[in-house]
């Protein structure tokens, strides 16, 4: 199946828009910021925190939880958007993104903000964390609970990432989910113009997980997808097909809306007048 | 000292259950007793630092505090990044152990050699950094750092070092330990295994009272103002270690002394040099090429 046009042509819902408000409002009071790439990820991480996860907005450090590791840290924006719509903290706090001694940064910090289970930023760590805490949690017979870590297609490139691999497999890490957000785009530009990867669900496959492919942009697939039961067969790979700057038109699948040091209100009112 | 440091790993796990043995395809035979008897404690993965310093800050991010070992550039060098970020950014209690400290692996080259390790690891906040003189030592430290919350490196020496530890006092703080008679007029600071080097010295001038060693198996010296007590006013004060002239002890202690104003002039070390060694032989052969023997040092001190 050919996801990608499907993923292109995935209306965007109410509460969608509402999201994508949130994270263009925060960069643009920032001036600054990755807005393709939390776009891209809206709908995987709204519907993990709202409907997957277990976890408590309330009790950020509940004994229970699953945990979700965001590898590509530069996808803060949307993470926020998405802690703070379901109760982390308080939406008025989004306005402070990336200003001095707030607790939003550019990349997620782990001491700074509740629902941040880990630092992230340099690309091609997380999952190698994640394999860490699966390990641990069924050292410590907590077979329940499961492990996300959303990753970048880009972020691929990174060699840790296949290291990491390797041992998810070795140790059967039953109650492990990678995520792929693979939007086909980087920082330079296409994917594979950058850096041919091709066939990851192949690869992954091929390094023993249980692969599957989705719209990553599709509530009912996602959902479908990420909500499994640990204890069962192989570590799981989800291959999200997503659209780097979804749901507003001029973002959508450019590598000019990756990362902007300067947004002016100008551009902020466009991308605004741009979601659909 | 390896052996000493793994045993004692082994041991500390028997009785905790919280600690974690991670090895990156070391010899065979590494810690098999332990690989039987507490399987669940023990991991031999594969050659993949950068993955294995990751996955030990998973285990310690949920109360499990991991050892791991391999050769010390390997974790300084390969994985500083995972180190920085994994790790020391979240403090979390992984505890690095580096084979072949200093020149101990001058045969096989400097990819080999742990010419810069105090720099890198003594550049990362939250990291204390080790470098214990003996076998006794050592296993002291692996010990303390079972307890103690953050992540340190602990540097190996090459083993079958003489005991000497014992025979030292403590001065004012544990990490600071003195051999000799406080009144001499100069001083020798060592770290490592550098300071049964600095005994030898201390020794072939013991008649004249002229030196006493002040080892130090902790560099981290921020908050140990007592050190500089036993610097300031001495005729000559040599550091000696096993490491490039940068970013080592000698840095740290120059460093600290400006801040607090004391004069440097009688401040001089001896090191490795500030370049890649490509001479091989053995660890002996650097000490006799790099000024690290007796008669050198004496005749460094003006004795």
């Amino acid at each position: 199946m050919d996801y990608r046009p499907k993923a292109f042509k995935e209306p965007i819902d109410p509460q969608g828009r509402e999201l994508r408000k949130l994270v263009i409002g925060a960069a643009g009071n920032a001036g600054r910021g990755h807005i393709g790439p939390a776009l891209s990820i809206l709908e995987i991480l709204r519907c993990l925190y709202e409907s997957v996860l277990v976890h408590d907005p309330k009790l950020p450090n509940l004994e229970s939880r699953d945990i979700f590791i965001l590898s590509k840290g530069h996808g803060a924006l949307g993470l926020y958007a998405v802690l703070a719509s379901v109760g982390y903290f308080d939406l008025a706090e989004l306005d402070t993104f990336c200003k001095f001694e707030s607790r939003l940064g550019g990349h997620p910090e782990w001491h700074n903000l509740p629902g941040i289970e880990f630092s992230t930023g340099s690309l091609g760590h997380g999952l190698a964390v994640a394999v860490g805490i699966a390990v641990a949690l069924l050292n410590k017979q907590q077979n329940s609970r499961r492990v996300y870590v959303l990753i970048g297609d880009g972020e691929l490139a990174e060699g840790a990432i296949w290291e990491s691999l390797l041992h998810a497999t070795k140790h059967k890490l039953n109650n492990l989910c990678l995520i792929i957000d693979f939007n086909n785009m980087q920082a330079n530009g296409i994917l594979d113009k950058v850096l041919e990867i091709k066939n990851i669900p192949q690869k992954l496959t091929s390094f023993g997980f249980e692969t599957f492919e989705i719209n990553g942009h599709s509530i009912n697939e996602i959902k479908s997808a990420l909500d499994f039961e640990p204890g069962k067969g192989k570590p799981l790979a989800i291959v999200a097909h997503t659209i780097k700057g979804k749901g507003v038109r001029i973002a959508e699948n450019s590598p000019e809306w990756h990362h902007k040091a300067k947004i002016s209100k100008e551009e902020v009112e466009l991308l605004l007048e741009n979601i659909y | 000292m390896r052996k000493a440091a793994l045993n004692t790993v082994y041991n500390l796990a028997r009785s905790n259950s919280k600690i974690i043995f991670i090895g990156s395809d070391l010899g065979h035979g590494t810690l098999v007793e332990m690989q039987k008897e507490l399987p669940n404690q023990f991991f031999m993965e594969g050659i993949s630092e950068q993955h294995i310093v990751g996955f030990a800050a998973g285990l310690a991010k949920e109360g499990f505090i991991p050892y791991i070992n391999t050769i010390a550039n390997f974790f300084t060098r390969r994985a500083l990044d995972q180190i920085i970020v994994d790790v020391a950014l979240h403090n979390l209690p992984v505890k690095f152990l580096g084979s072949g400290g200093g020149m101990v692996y001058a045969p096989l080259g400097p990819t080999h050699t742990a010419t810069d390790d105090f720099a890198h690891m003594l550049a990362v906040p939250n990291m204390n950094v080790f470098s214990p003189c003996d076998a006794n030592e050592m296993e002291m430290i692996v010990i303390d750092e079972s307890v103690r919350s953050g992540p340190s490196y602990i540097r190996f020496g090459k083993g079958g070092e003489k005991i000497i530890s014992n025979d030292f006092n403590t001065y004012k703080s544990s990490y600071i330990k003195i051999l000799g008679d406080l009144n001499s007029e100069n001083v020798i600071i060592s770290t490592g295994v550098l300071t049964h080097l600095a005994i030898e010295v201390m020794k072939s001038m013991e008649t004249s009272l002229k030196c006493f060693v002040v080892h130090l198996p902790k560099l981290n010296l921020l908050k140990e103002t007592s050190l500089y007590e036993v610097i300031e006013g001495r005729k000559k004060a040599i550091i000696i270690e096993e490491h490039q002239p940068i970013g080592g002890l000698f840095t740290q202690v120059l460093h600290h002394l400006q801040g607090k104003n004391i004069d440097t002039r009688n401040l001089s070390t001896v090191s490795l040099p500030d370049r890649f060694i490509r001479n091989y032989g053995n660890q002996n052969d650097h000490f006799n090429k790099w000024g690290m023997t007796v008669g050198a040092i004496v005749e460094k001190m003006g004795a």
